[in-house]
């Protein structure tokens, strides 16, 4: 007959001060819980604490499963949006919680490609004069160069937004006017495209996805897209540019 | 007595109300919890490092990501303890704690303070600078957070050595555990269905659109150009894993299978997608997922 070990059921030889044996059940030693109830485990959550929760973990089930539905690049319903955004946004957003978590990874679509800054004095005379500033370097596979390229892609696709359109290459050339020597800068983002699959062995190419002209006149922003437009509008009242920039 | 079928009902109630328990409040040891916390300062400081080169640049008082510029682009209920820094001193100061606070959670120095401190810097720092986020900024985010709900300074910890932490069970654990593979799976599961819209991911191109990326850290171009069924295996690949995982860690039989195969294949998608930190975050969380022999039943 294989020897069966005894449970170990009186734990007074244990010494003072070690934990509970893992999967251990509670002293019953004579002087112990016989005929008391089960001791509770001291490792549980309490009988009373466990309907709020519950509670409060199905209600951040509930608001889970609405920024997942809700946060998508294909939009969401009103319903949805108005719920999220009424009961479960104003404490989830300061969270960093209100996520679709929709990582795509790739669409194949122009967008998804990789976008870089140039920074260039704005042309004086005739040619384009050589970049100065290029953001991320080029073979900079860094995550510190992907947030630059997460920069440049966002100014472009802003573009389709009145509210955020013009926004950050303005204040990307605002930013650059110190380090660039010049108040006067041509940013132009450039998007790397790749060949098709059909036509793999070609080289990747490049387009310009967004090029503005970026000056400072008499402490005044403006921001100019280029090819020149007929006329030059002030970006913001009161620009943020009195200290000059980075 | 009852009648037959409201008896019934009211143990189905009592069953449903036991398997809930059991997902969520089962006390377990701080051990798996306290690797993904070592872990997740460790990527925390990995990925606050890409922030610092350029912090002044971004968010400094001449910054291109100026006040004006967050007023159009993030969520009027976003906060930050960046926006009272109005000087680079108070900038770096800030953005110091918080690394400090990443650094105190790797090592598990005085864990009950360094978590939530070290998730309330990262959400800050990402609501500061919300063009530039990536996902693998994201993941740790929600990561940090769970951290918060456990005990995982009670383990592999400064804190366990000054025998300032306990090690024994401790629910908030399970809780934390639990949370940490919701999550792996939500994520998981939201992947697959963003891409599943896209044709490249039907047609089996996408790799080819991963690998042709200027930014990518590794260059398949030549084993992609040369093969489309290769192309295609990565390509179906990469979705099959993600679904096998956003539900193979709800099946007791397969979770450990399925866990234990994204320690390898979260970091190699990532590579692959020219995301590698995002592939180790979701590798911590994978780690999270692997059922604990140890942990109470």
């Amino acid at each position: 007959m294989p020897h069966q070990p005894t449970p170990n059921r009186d734990d007074r030889r244990r010494p003072p001060g070690a934990p509970l044996p893992l999967g251990g059940s509670a002293p019953t030693g004579p002087e112990g819980g016989a005929g008391r109830g089960p001791v509770p485990d001291p490792g549980a959550l309490q009988e009373t604490l466990r309907g709020p929760a519950t509670l409060l973990l199905g209600l951040y089930l509930v608001g889970l499963f609405l920024c997942v539905a809700g946060n998508t690049a294909s939009g969401t319903s009103l319903l949805i949006g108005t719920v999220k955004d009424r009961l479960f946004a104003p404490w989830m957003v300061p969270l960093w919680l209100d996520l679709g978590h929709d990582t795509r990874l790739t669409y194949g679509l122009p967008e998804d490609a990789d976008h870089h800054l140039e920074i260039r004095p704005a042309g004086k005379g005739m040619g384009r004069p050589p970049a100065t500033l290029r953001f991320p370097a080029q073979r900079d596979h860094s995550e510190r160069g992907a947030r630059w390229r997460r920069l440049a892609a966002a100014a472009v696709l802003a573009e389709e937004d009145a509210e955020q359109a013009g926004v950050l290459p303005a204040a990307i050339g605002a930013g650059s006017f110190n380090a660039a020597g010049d108040d006067d800068l041509e940013i132009r983002i450039v998007r790397s495209v790749p060949p098709d699959y059909e036509s793999a062995r070609s080289p990747s190419g490049t387009e310009t996805a967004l090029e503005v002209r970026v000056r400072r006149r008499d402490g005044e922003l403006q921001l100019i897209p280029l090819p020149p437009a007929e006329e030059v509008a002030p970006l913001i009242d009161s620009a943020p540019v009195s200290s000059g920039g980075t | 007595m009852g009648h037959p079928s409201s008896a019934s009902v009211s143990e189905l109630a009592s069953a449903a109300a036991r398997t809930w328990d059991r997902c969520w409040f089962t006390p377990k040891t701080a051990g798996r919890l306290a690797v993904v916390r070592a872990l997740a300062g460790l990527l925390g400081l990995l990925l606050a490092w890409s922030w610092a080169g350029d912090l002044d640049a971004w968010f400094g008082p001449d910054g291109i990501v100026s006040p004006e510029v967050l007023g159009a682009w993030r969520s009027p209920t976003a906060l930050s303890v960046f926006d009272v820094a109005r000087t680079s001193a108070a900038l770096w100061t800030i953005f110091l704690v918080g690394v400090g606070g990443l650094g105190m959670l790797a090592v598990g120095a005085w864990t009950p303070i360094a978590a939530p401190l070290a998730a309330l810097f990262w959400a800050s720092l990402l609501h500061r600078g919300p063009m530039l986020v990536g996902p693998a900024d994201d993941v740790l985010a929600v990561i940090l957070w769970c951290l918060v709900v456990g005990r995982s300074g009670d383990a592999f910890s400064v804190d366990r050595r000054l025998a300032a932490a306990d090690a024994r069970p401790s629910w908030r654990n399970g809780l934390s555990l639990a949370l940490l593979r919701l999550h792996a799976s939500v994520i998981a599961a939201a992947a697959v269905v963003a891409q599943l819209k896209a044709d490249v991911w039907w047609n089996g191109t996408a790799a080819w659109w991963l690998a042709a990326r200027e930014s990518t850290r590794v260059d398949l171009t030549g084993v992609f150009a040369g093969s489309e069924i290769a192309t295609n295996l990565v390509t179906h690949a990469i979705l099959l894993f993600e679904i096998a995982f956003a539900a193979g860690v709800w099946n007791r039989w397969t979770r450990g299978l399925i866990a234990r195969a994204g320690l390898v294949g979260w970091p190699l998608v990532g590579l692959v997608a020219g995301e590698p930190m995002w592939g180790a975050a979701m590798a911590i969380l994978a780690w999270a997922c692997v059922p604990d022999d140890d942990a109470r039943r």
